[in-house]
């Protein structure tokens, strides 16, 4: 009856608007459209009045497929990994954050606690603390999580140094926002227990931790163009039983103008780390790694990135590997991605392997935040 | 000695004054331009007022840049335009800025959309619709009687941060609405004409607009909200601006305009370019200037198409 009546009003309002003018067509066009905003109505007071105290909950998919020139199965896909984020406040003192991931790995698919962190937000003095498991903050790709990343691959420095996953570690991590007013600066200081494997930082059967720190500093150059630059330090056990001290930097530019900032950008960003690992025999590995890409956005939808990749093995500075990657990324809304790569790494004296990639990623769910 | 009475007196006054210097400018942070300037006339000189986005940004997607961080670690109040139409950047902004007072419950957090009537809430949300915004339309600063209600709300807020100010913040809130009043005669005055034409525009972004003075948007050239104009989506454009004599599109600043110029060539129309926030163009510096602006661009385009 309610709904009769405010289609009986939304029809007077419509032959109020109404050019006696119009064409047939055109009329049943505008009657269509006010039936439908007007069918729409009844709902403002229960939308706005219908909270929740779930956590905002998101489904990210990541399929691939690929084609590589070694070894004996050249041509291979699988669906990578499929990570279930919850992100709520707890309460006016603290937010939690879980993301669960089931990954495939050899063939079956597994669940991993990907982060779980609880993260304080009013400290005194300008201080954050987070405590959990979390992506360590170092460098600047090392927070985020791979299907946000530009490229398929992960940057042989990173996949060498801390794995293909990068550092992820169980302990608190401690972030200051520096009262600095002419530029943003952050400081983070992290202790964490020591990841389960990893040729750099390993799980210490005695009492030794890992610790990283890094310093974020940026830069407003313009309205359309900023610099950051980080700088990292981490010193844990390693799998020898004995240190490894590592010491990084983060380079990242990038240019988006304000007005249009849909259509072009370009993102300047390079990596470098440098590690000093104790081989706990007397020797001491001194190890290097790089990366330096180039993210252009070609069009509304379009991002093509450029990566070149160079890094040792932390226990092997003789490792000389090299990649040069092309990615080029078809972005159809902030909720889907198809990216094609193409890969070749080579190392002094052996053979380039060539590798082509196709990687689609979707978001199902509450909306998440911007990348910077 | 009548001049040093005079010089004593005066220095009592301004001593009697100074307590209402010396009171520190609430710092004000807003998501939009729009809610910034409105901060700024109801707060006047008792405020410093900022603004995240800039006027010809795409609010949708705007860069959560770390320096805004530092600014929003110590500000008093914040203001949102709320409805997740900031849900990309204000989110990761607001968890690293470590400042208690303007997160969501806080006492300087505002919500500017808290009792404006909204439009276009959908009965059921799937993004198949495209860019939908599941509490409603959140472009309702467009609508310059909704103003109203996003002032009252930061008076609240300022009055909240600083009750000291109260009279003065209630007195530039009374000022803000007479000048809408008055200001709103003259735009309703100078759409009347063309109340019930018809338009094309870019995005889904101007239904309050369009309510207010009367304008019908028939369609746009985004085929859904947040999907770039197809070619069959300008076709089917053309051919209703062909059918119904439709002869202007309205787009914002943006959004590149080359579909927009070629749909309008088609049909020997006009692409007129709104603007949707305080500084859009260098002219706009007031919230007012925001309608002067789109009324009088809009309807010198509407009498420039009408027969």
């Amino acid at each position: 009856m309610a709904l009769l009546l405010l289609l009986a009003a939304g029809t007077v309002a419509a032959a109020q608007d109404r050019d006696s003018t119009a064409a047939a067509d055109s009329l049943l066009l505008e009657l269509e459209r006010e039936m439908a905003a007007q069918a729409t109505t009844p709902a403002q007071q229960v939308a706005r009045a219908a909270p929740s105290t779930n956590p905002d909950i998101s489904v990210i998919g990541d399929g691939r497929a690929w084609y590589v020139s070694e070894g004996q199965r050249n041509v291979d896909a699988e669906f990578h990994e499929a990570e279930f984020a919850f992100r709520s406040a707890v309460d006016p003192y603290a937010r939690a954050d879980v993301f669960v991931a089931v990954g495939h790995h050899d063939g079956a698919f597994e669940f991993e606690l990907e982060e779980a962190y609880l993260t304080t937000l009013s400290l005194p003095y300008q201080l954050q603390l987070r405590a959990g498991k979390f992506r360590s903050t170092i460098g600047k790709i090392n927070r985020i999580h791979p299907h946000a990343l530009p490229f398929i691959d992960t940057p042989a420095v990173y996949a060498n140094f801390f794995g293909e996953e990068g550092l992820n570690d169980q302990g608190l991590s401690l972030s200051w926002l520096v009262p600095n007013r002419a530029f943003f600066q952050e400081l983070t200081l992290e202790v964490t227990r020591g990841p389960a494997e990893g040729e750099s930082f390993a799980f210490d059967e005695g009492n030794r931790l890992l610790y990283t720190g890094h310093l974020k500093n940026f830069w407003d150059l313009s309205d359309d163009a900023t610099l950051e630059v980080g700088l990292s330090g981490l010193a844990g056990p390693n799998p020898a039983g004995a240190t490894t001290l590592m010491g990084g930097l983060d380079l990242t530019y990038r240019w988006k103008p304000v007005r249009f900032n849909t259509y072009h950008s370009l993102t300047l960003q390079a990596e470098a780390f440098l590690s000093d690992r104790d081989a706990g025999d007397g020797g001491r590995v001194r190890a290097f790694g790089l990366y330096a890409l180039a993210n252009y956005q070609l069009a509304r939808r379009w991002f093509l990135v450029g990566r070149f990749d160079h890094a040792d093995l932390p226990d092997d500075a003789a490792w000389n590997e090299h990649a040069a990657s092309l990615t080029l990324g078809w972005y159809l809304t902030e909720y889907q991605k198809i990216e094609l790569g193409a890969r070749t790494a080579w190392r002094d004296g052996t053979d380039p392997v060539f590798q082509a990639l196709v990687r689609l990623v979707f978001v199902i769910g509450t909306h998440g935040a911007h990348e910077y | 000695m009548q001049a040093f009475y005079r010089i004593f007196f005066v220095i009592i006054l301004l001593l009697a004054a100074a307590p209402a210097q010396a009171q520190p400018k609430l710092n004000v942070v807003a998501s939009l331009p729009d809610l910034a300037s409105i901060a700024a006339l109801i707060g006047g000189d008792r405020v410093e007022a900022f603004a995240i986005a800039s006027g010809y940004q795409n609010p949708h997607f705007v860069d959560p840049k770390p320096s805004y961080i530092t600014r929003l670690a110590r500000a008093d109040v914040f203001v949102t335009t709320g409805l997740d139409l900031e849900i990309g950047w204000v989110p990761p902004l607001l968890q690293s800025a470590r400042n208690g007072k303007i997160l969501k419950g806080g006492p300087g957090y505002v919500d500017a959309s808290a009792g404006v009537p909204l439009l276009q809430v959908p009965a059921s949300a799937s993004r198949e619709q495209g860019d939908i915004h599941i509490y409603g339309n959140p472009h309702y600063w467009l609508d310059p009687a909704r103003g109203k209600i996003i002032a009252q709300n930061v008076y609240d807020a300022l009055v909240r941060a600083q009750p000291a100010g109260q009279a003065y913040f209630a007195a530039n809130l009374k000022r803000f609405n007479e000048t809408l009043d008055q200001k709103m005669a003259q735009w309703e005055a100078k759409m009347r004409p063309y109340r019930g034409t018809r338009i094309i525009a870019y995005h889904n972004e101007w239904p309050y607009f369009e309510e207010r003075f009367g304008l019908n948007i028939v369609d746009f050239l985004e085929p859904k909200p947040g999907i770039p104009p197809t070619p069959s989506q300008l076709a089917k454009v053309i051919r209703l601006m062909q059918q119904q004599a439709i002869k202007v599109i309205i787009t914002s600043p943006y959004f590149k305009t080359d579909s927009a110029d070629l749909v309008a060539r088609k049909v020997n129309g006009q692409v007129v370019t709104l603007a949707t926030s305080v500084g859009a163009f260098p002219e706009i510096k007031t919230y007012f200037d925001l309608f002067d602006f789109n009324v009088n661009a809009l309807a010198k385009a509407l009498q420039a198409t009408t027969p």
